[in-house]
């Protein structure tokens, strides 16, 4: 390495040390086969670390009774265990809460790959360990190397032996420790016979299982060479991390291609190895074909689970696709299956193989074989079993019946036609090998009975024996292609239906305005698609979350309190048993309940919808199910993920959308305290200041004043306290209103009547001025408050007589329209500037500040507007209405 | 015989105020004009040549300090402006701008008539300087460079004694701190206001019993004060 550029540490090795610090350390006791003394090995280190005084506490040690290990397991504290009742027997199992909440040190777990009891959180062993690290705990266990997913395959192949319980290599590869417990097979087998390993029954059936020197031996094989494996990659690692130039292979990238069904399997397990032997990280890529009926679910799942960056995409043409993809991925490695034993797709299989080998060269292929067992279950059909059969003679025979009809009216040569049709017919129907049986069914018939010489199998002339050569070969072509037609067409069909209906949601999600609306609309359609009840739950804390600035809100979250907002039925409540199932999920952002592997016995399922907020992903909420059927079904599952995505798009869009309008009304808030405070400012100094002012002068000149100005000067101090007195109450009204402490009196009122008062009173402040009334017989009498109603009129008309000034009219009408009344109230003055029509209800608004005389506190019409709307009104102006002057205001009301 | 009034020129958009000022200012011996706009003020000022002008600085047609640039163009006229107490940035603008004085909203009579006097006569020793100026127990002979205090001669540094002057040339008028600092300190200094602190303070402690003349308008200024008031 030269001095100009000087190595710099591998950022992704930084990285993964940095995930791996706050963590909980992980050390794995790695064994070959029970028994080799994992648990002991642990129990010793543990006691000689608590001995140098740490907190080493055992959660759970199985002893199988084996004396030793029960005189080990002694000295160190041990944490009780937890009763779980199940089915009438109770069985005891780690109690992970406990755990939790006692935070040793270091906790010491036996068996990595065990299963547990129905009615816990977890179905596996190491999902319990994964959270104990999540909460910072050191967690030590044991392990034998046949329950690593990616070694079950080959240990099945060595001892016979299939085992359920298996653990991701994920689980491994994260481990910061891993030690192999290693006693070579012979001394094993030794004491398995002293009985120091399983107690005498059990190990008389063990010795006729794996415990035969040759599977032992392979099995130790296995463990050494996955701890070889392992440090191997700690040193890559070290080497990285501290920018070693090292002989760790650049740029290798495995790409394993996932087939549906069963194919998977090995296909990813020998890509794992591979992947690890290579010091390589792990692509998976699923081709989803036209006609495909094979589930590429599981296959995609083992995929993420051993550690594979998977991506599925849609191509007709599979080579092609392929190298696309493992080009743009820069991969070095393709590793794929043979294909399935039917014939056809292995020719498919073999064609796949050979273009990939064709078209890329510059990778390098795998081929992983088929499980020769494991034969892919019949893809469905449109026509079950053997059913599809009878189409057959049924559709050969009424072809031969058309001919035999036809028979004389058209040129023999025609009837090829006739059973070209029929199998055609097959072949779109039902499928190539009934349009295949059907063709040869045809060609004897058409052979026999109508080619010369006729009632023999033998063909007469050279002209016929071409016509049915030719005739054979369009027969089979059409079975082949008009059958892959039909399947296409049916799957399509089947994409259609499923685009649509995301279509559909996407539009139904968009359409709703509020937030209530819309979570209704997500459990519904949740609720149509899984087939039973479902309900949306979202974390107590989101509005609080929402007022707190960020780092504050993060800071102050305690593990939320999920809530349901909203269920279909609407009854539908998940019990006490789901909830616990739903705060995990709430708390982790992962699926868990029913059909999980967390807490699987609740009735209910919880998917998180998560979005992106700032970088960093939030779990918005939870969708809670109660399936109806037992099996899942996978179509429902694509839809229940697209409705998730769309459902959590579509929520916090709505977020936001509150979180603006918040911010709109604080701005509008803001905007009226500016306001109030300009009002205050300005309304409150000139009347003191000629108060003040008129007052001196009176006392200190009075005497040299004249009786008429003496007057003048009493009586502005007069009007300037009545307009003190006035500004007052508006202000006080318009505060009352803004922060919604009017609350109307509610009385059927005579609108005749309170008009009637009003014009009368108006009448007394400007006696020369004519105000006209209409009002019609058989008002309605609306339920509103008599005494804001008469301010709100007096306040009108006060402005339609001010602004018509000196001598313009004023009317005054109501009448009944539709399910409303309204109230008009027009003045033939100068009217409203068409650019200040939109603002006159704004607080401190004054129209024609030019006449300041007329011009009140600017408040008046805003307080009309806030009364109006208090009493479920709406209050609307107009200007000009007639020969380009005069205002009409209108007040509407619920009759 | 009796001596023309002076006339002071109100420029005011609320007639509330002239109902009161009018009679107020004609009992004081002034001669009222009476201008609702900036621009009818400003057609009056330069028709009529008052001897003060009051000027609001909230008018409806023009910024008020627009209106003063636009009065000063043609006329050095005393002008006190009437400003609200929450403006500190717009008075010292305003004085910044060429004014001679301000007043708050709402302001006392009694203050307003000791305002105008004090611009008023400014007016007149524009024309024959007085070198004695006395305000209460303090004496300041601006010839001389001395300052007596009942009597009592006062010893001060050359800055304490720019200071007291130049607050003694504007008797009864605010002087903003820009103004104080550019004068003694020079143009480098206008925004060094703790230097105007230190020396108010020790100019304060030497003038004794005239101490509470020399007041401090916050935000805006000094004020050297003719008598208590």
């Amino acid at each position: 390495m030269s001095q100009a550029e000087p190595a710099r540490p591998d950022p992704d090795a930084l990285a993964e040390l940095a995930a791996r610090e706050g963590r909980g350390r992980l050390k794995v006791f790695l064994g070959a086969a029970p028994g080799v003394g994992k648990t002991m090995e642990m129990l010793i280190e543990g006691r000689r670390l608590l001995a140098a005084g740490r907190d080493v506490v055992i959660g759970l040690v199985e002893t199988h009774g084996r004396a030793e290990t029960e005189a080990a397991i002694a000295p160190l504290p041990r944490q009780p265990l937890k009763a779980i009742a199940y089915r009438g027997r109770v069985l005891h199992e780690f109690d992970l809460d406990a755990a939790l909440a006692r935070r040793p040190a270091i906790l010491l777990l036996d068996e990595l790959a065990h299963s547990n009891a129905p009615g816990s959180r977890h179905a596996k062993r190491w999902q319990d360990v994964e959270e104990l690290r999540d909460g910072g705990i050191e967690v030590w266990t044991t392990m034998n190397v046949q329950h690593l997913e990616s070694s079950a395959e080959a240990v099945a192949r060595v001892t016979g032996v299939r085992v359920a319980e298996t653990v991701p290599d994920a689980v491994l590869k994260g481990a910061d420790a891993v030690e192999l417990v290693d006693i070579p097979p012979a001394e094993l087998l030794e004491r398995m016979r002293a009985g120091k390993i399983y107690r005498p029954e059990q190990a008389e059936r063990a010795l006729r299982g794996f415990f035969k020197e040759g599977a032992l031996a392979a099995l130790r094989e296995l463990a050494l060479r996955r701890t070889a494996d392992r440090v191997d990659a700690d040193v890559t690692s070290w080497m990285r991390r501290n920018a070693v130039a090292g002989p760790w292979p650049v740029g290798d990238r495995v790409l394993a291609l996932i087939p549906g069904g069963a194919a998977a399997e090995p296909v990813l397990h020998q890509a794992r190895r591979l992947a690890d032997a290579l010091h390589a990280p792990l692509l998976a890529l699923h081709v989803e074909q036209p006609g495909q009926a094979e589930d590429p679910g599981p296959g995609i799942a083992l995929a993420q689970q051993l550690g594979a960056e998977t991506e599925v995409t849609t191509a007709t043409d599979l080579p092609a696709a392929i190298i696309a993809h493992a080009r743009a991925r820069r991969a070095t490695h393709i590793i794929l299956g043979r294909g399935a034993p039917v014939w056809w797709r292995r020719m498919l299989g073999r064609r796949l193989i050979a273009s990939l080998a064709r078209q890329a060269p510059e990778f390098t292929l795998h081929v992983v074989p088929s499980p020769a067992a494991a034969r892919a279950p019949a893809p469905p059909r449109a026509w079950p079993g053997w059913t599809a059969w009878l189409v057959v003679p049924l559709l050969v025979g009424g072809a031969t019946l058309a001919c035999a009809l036809l028979d004389g009216m058209v040129p023999d040569a025609a009837f090829g036609m006739v059973y070209l049709a029929a199998i055609v017919a097959i072949a779109a129907t039902v499928g190539p090998l009934q349009a295949g049986a059907g063709a040869v069914l045809a060609f004897l018939a058409w052979n026999f009975l109508f080619l010369p010489p006729r009632y023999t199998l033998t063909i007469a002339s050279a002209q016929d024996v071409l016509g049915a050569v030719v005739f054979g070969a369009v027969a089979a072509l059409l079975a082949g292609t008009t059958g892959r037609l039909g399947r296409n067409v049916r799957s399509a069909a089947l994409r259609l239906a499923a685009l649509r209906r995301l279509t559909a949601l996407s539009r139904r999600l968009n359409a709703q305005a509020s937030m209530p609306e819309l979570q209704m609309a997500v459990v519904e359609e949740a609720a149509r698609i899984a087939g039973g009840p479902a309900c949306l739950l979202l974390p107590l804390d989101e509005a609080l979350e929402a007022s707190l600035p960020g780092q504050f809100a993060r800071e102050a979250a305690l593990p939320a309190e999920p809530v349901p907002r909203a269920a279909y039925p609407a009854d539908a409540a998940p019990d006490d048993g789901a909830m616990a199932a739903a705060r995990w999920a709430l708390a982790r952002g992962r699926p868990a309940g029913r059909g999980t592997a967390t807490l699987p016995t609740s009735a209910w399922r919880f998917l998180p919808l998560t979005a992106l907020r700032e970088g960093e992903v939030v779990t918005l909420g939870l969708l809670g199910l109660r399936p109806g059927a037992e099996v899942p079904d996978p179509e429902a599952d694509r839809a229940l993920e697209a409705l998730l995505d769309q459902a959590a798009v579509a929520l916090e869009r709505a977020r936001l959308a509150d979180i603006a309008a918040n911010a709109r009304a604080r701005g509008q808030t803001e905007a009226l305290r500016t306001a109030l405070l300009t009002s205050l400012g300005h309304d409150l100094r000139t009347p003191l200041t000629t108060i003040r002012g008129a007052a001196e002068t009176l006392r200190s000149a009075g005497p040299a004043l004249n009786e008429a100005t003496r007057a003048d000067l009493l009586s502005s101090i007069e009007e300037e306290a009545t307009r003190l007195a006035r500004w007052m109450s508006a202000i006080l009204d318009i505060v009352r209103l803004e922060t919604g402490q009017v609350t109307p009196r509610r009385e059927p009122v005579d609108l005749a009547e309170a008009m009637q008062a009003a014009a009368e009173r108006a009448a007394l402040t400007y006696p020369e001025r004519e105000i006209q009334r209409d009002l019609r017989a058989g008002l309605p009498h609306p339920r509103l408050d008599p005494a804001l109603l008469d301010r709100v009129l007096e306040n009108v008309l006060d402005n339609a007589l001010k602004y018509s000034a000196p001598t313009g009219g004023v009317r005054l009408s109501a009448v009944r329209e539709g399910a409303e009344v309204m109230l008009r109230v027009e003045d033939d003055g100068p009217g409203i500037p068409p650019e200040d029509l939109p603002r006159i209800f704004d607080p401190f608004f004054r129209a024609a500040r030019a006449d300041s005389i007329a011009a009140g506190s600017g408040l008046g019409l805003s307080i009309c507007r806030g009364l109006v709307a208090a009493m479920g009104g709406r209050i609307t102006a107009e200007s000009p209405i007639a020969a380009g002057r005069g205002t009409r205001i209108t007040l509407r009301f619920p009759a | 015989m009796t001596v023309a009034p002076l006339s002071v020129l109100v420029v005011d958009d609320e007639p509330q105020i002239h109902r009161f000022l009018g009679p107020a200012l004609e009992a004081a011996g002034y001669a009222p004009l009476r201008a609702e706009t900036a621009r009818e003020g400003l057609r009056l000022a330069a028709a009529r040549g008052p001897a003060c002008v009051l000027l609001d600085l909230g008018l409806p047609d023009m910024d008020g300090k627009e209106a003063l640039a636009r009065l000063r163009a043609f006329s050095q006229v005393p002008v006190i402006v009437v400003s609200a107490r929450d403006r500190e940035a717009e008075k010292v603008a305003a004085l910044d701008a060429g004014a001679d004085d301000y007043v708050e909203k709402p302001f006392g009579l009694a203050e307003l008539l000791a305002r105008l006097r004090a611009a008023t006569r400014r007016a007149l020793l524009v024309e024959a300087p007085v070198p004695l100026v006395t305000a209460g127990p303090l004496e300041v002979d601006l010839e001389r460079r001395r300052a007596r205090v009942l009597g009592q001669e006062m010893a001060l540094t050359p800055r304490e004694w720019e200071l007291l002057a130049a607050l003694a040339r504007n008797l009864g008028r605010v002087v903003t701190q820009r103004r104080l600092l550019g004068e003694i300190w020079g143009p480098a200094h206008v925004e060094d206001s703790q230097y105007l602190r230190v020396y108010v303070g020790q100019l304060r402690a030497k003038l004794g019993p005239a101490a509470r003349l020399l007041r401090t308008e916050p935000g805006v200024g000094y004020r050297l004060l003719e008598a208590d008031g």
